[in-house]
């Protein structure tokens, strides 16, 4: 009986090698080492897509700390049955950027999209966009930005209509009628 | 996963350098990825400060339930904290505060008789009642009672606005666990309520008291009286509830504002470190 209570109360061994949800279940028991394996293994990417949405570094910064404070407080809320700990952290993160925004005051423009220095699109870039979308791919690269921006906050990231007018800072309405042009104009370019 | 995006398109990903097209592309595809979303580049100095930064936040104790209750309501958080720490409304004095209550009751209860003496059986509460805010208020602030007043005293708070704070405080959950025991009384439901105006008034005049006096000093000066005042009906008058007549409470009523009155006129006397 002992040794069965001894052996629970040790904490199961996590190490960099370990897989997400073990690293997470030490998070929820309260092991901040776990806590950093996680930020090191996740930071960097939710940094990098969060830069595609909002182009100031501090604030993406400050979304990223809260990101992980929440995971931290929200780590016994993750069940391994819900798929992925990357696609349960995605969520958390552009919340929170929503909400370091209305802080800090509207979004600044996105990263402006540099046509010079941008390489040529490769053949192999064409084959990337015709393995992950076909023909949608061609569709989405001629929408305008604008209505771009309305189908990948609410379509790709998931937001309500309000997140995304947060997030993009324009009123909700004009997030609506955004959504609904790009849809008509893509299954326009598709038929 | 058969096919993954080359490591330089991952690379101008991270950096912006990549069209919407593709951006959406590789993003739908790191969401799946681990061992891509592992290839995005980062420098090591950003992810120790933003780690340094979680993990300040992470290592701090987390607020107990009552400052995040309070901040919830919208009390700013160190006025919380602060009110959270009075000395008084540790989880001790409130059992003790309840059991004065329950025992009150309970003899109230089982004392009742019907007729003309059954409004007597209520005198214990009615006597006790008032002396729980005042009791609280002697050991809510001050060198003898609260383990961190010294470091506390040096701080912006301290002074009057702490006692008073505190004070405030202490009489709210005072008066509403005395509420909250008085519908369990019997006899009339008027005179289960007599302890409120009392109550107010003797946790007044404590704290008028306490620009001269030291708290602990003011609150058993005040006890004692209260406990006169209550035996004298009964001793000079031959009038068991003289102390809660509807001319008391008329008295307790007026004196309340004149007493907060004279608190706010010589609040700075409360300030730590203050001749009284």
């Amino acid at each position: 009986m002992y040794r069965f209570l001894a052996r629970r109360r040790e904490p199961p061994p996590i190490g960099p090698a370990g897989d997400d949800a073990e690293l997470l279940a030490a998070v929820a028991a309260g092991r901040t080492e776990a806590l950093r394996l996680l930020h090191q293994r996740h930071a960097p990417w939710i940094r990098g897509r969060l830069a595609r949405r909002c182009a100031d570094p501090d604030t993406v910064d400050d979304a990223i700390q809260d990101t992980f404070v929440a995971v931290w407080r929200g780590a016994h809320r993750y069940r391994a049955g819900e798929g992925e700990v990357a696609a349960w952290i995605w969520p958390i993160a552009i919340r929170r950027l929503i909400s370091t925004l209305r802080r800090t005051g509207p979004a600044p423009p996105a990263t402006p999209y540099d046509e010079a220095r941008l390489v040529t699109e490769s053949a192999e870039d064409a084959v990337l966009v015709g393995v992950e979308h076909g023909d949608l791919g061609t569709a989405v690269a001629r929408l305008s930005p604008e209505l771009r921006a309305a189908i990948q906050a609410t379509v790709l990231d998931g937001l309500t209509v309000k997140e995304a007018a947060r997030l993009l800072g324009i009123p909700e309405g004009t997030v609506k009628t955004r959504v609904m042009r790009a849809k008509a104009r893509l299954r326009g370019y598709l038929a | 996963m058969t096919w993954h995006p080359p490591r330089d398109l991952v690379e101008r990903y991270a950096r912006g350098r990549l069209d919407p097209v593709l951006t959406m592309s590789v993003e739908s595809h790191l969401a799946r990825c681990p061992a891509c979303r592992a290839a995005v580049p980062y420098e090591e100095e950003w992810l120790t400060a933003s780690w340094e930064r979680i993990e300040d936040l992470v290592d701090r104790p987390r607020p107990r339930l009552a400052t995040r209750l309070l901040c919830r309501f919208g009390v700013p958080e160190h006025v919380a904290v602060f009110l959270a720490a009075t000395p008084a409304l540790a989880r001790g004095w409130l059992v003790a505060m309840a059991g004065v209550l329950g025992f009150a009751v309970a003899a109230a209860r089982l004392s009742a008789q019907d007729g003309p003496g059954a409004a007597d059986a209520l005198i214990p509460f009615l006597v006790a009642a008032p002396l729980l805010p005042l009791a609280g208020i002697a050991a809510a602030y001050g060198r003898h009672v609260d383990p961190a007043y010294e470091s506390q005293a040096a701080t912006p708070l301290a002074g009057w606005r702490a006692l008073l704070l505190r004070a405030l405080a202490v009489l709210c959950c005072a008066v509403a666990l005395t509420g909250a025991a008085t519908p369990l009384l019997p006899g009339p439901p008027g005179l289960a309520a007599a302890w409120l105006l009392p109550a107010l008034a003797l946790t007044a005049a404590a704290l008028a008291l306490s620009t001269r006096f030291a708290p602990p000093v003011s609150v058993a000066a005040l006890a004692a009286a209260w406990s006169g005042a209550v035996a004298a009906g009964p001793l000079f008058a031959g009038d068991l509830l003289l102390a809660f007549s509807p001319g008391a409470q008329a008295l307790y009523a007026l004196a309340v504002p004149a007493l907060l009155a004279l608190v706010y006129l010589r609040r700075a006397r409360l300030d730590p470190g203050e001749t009284r």
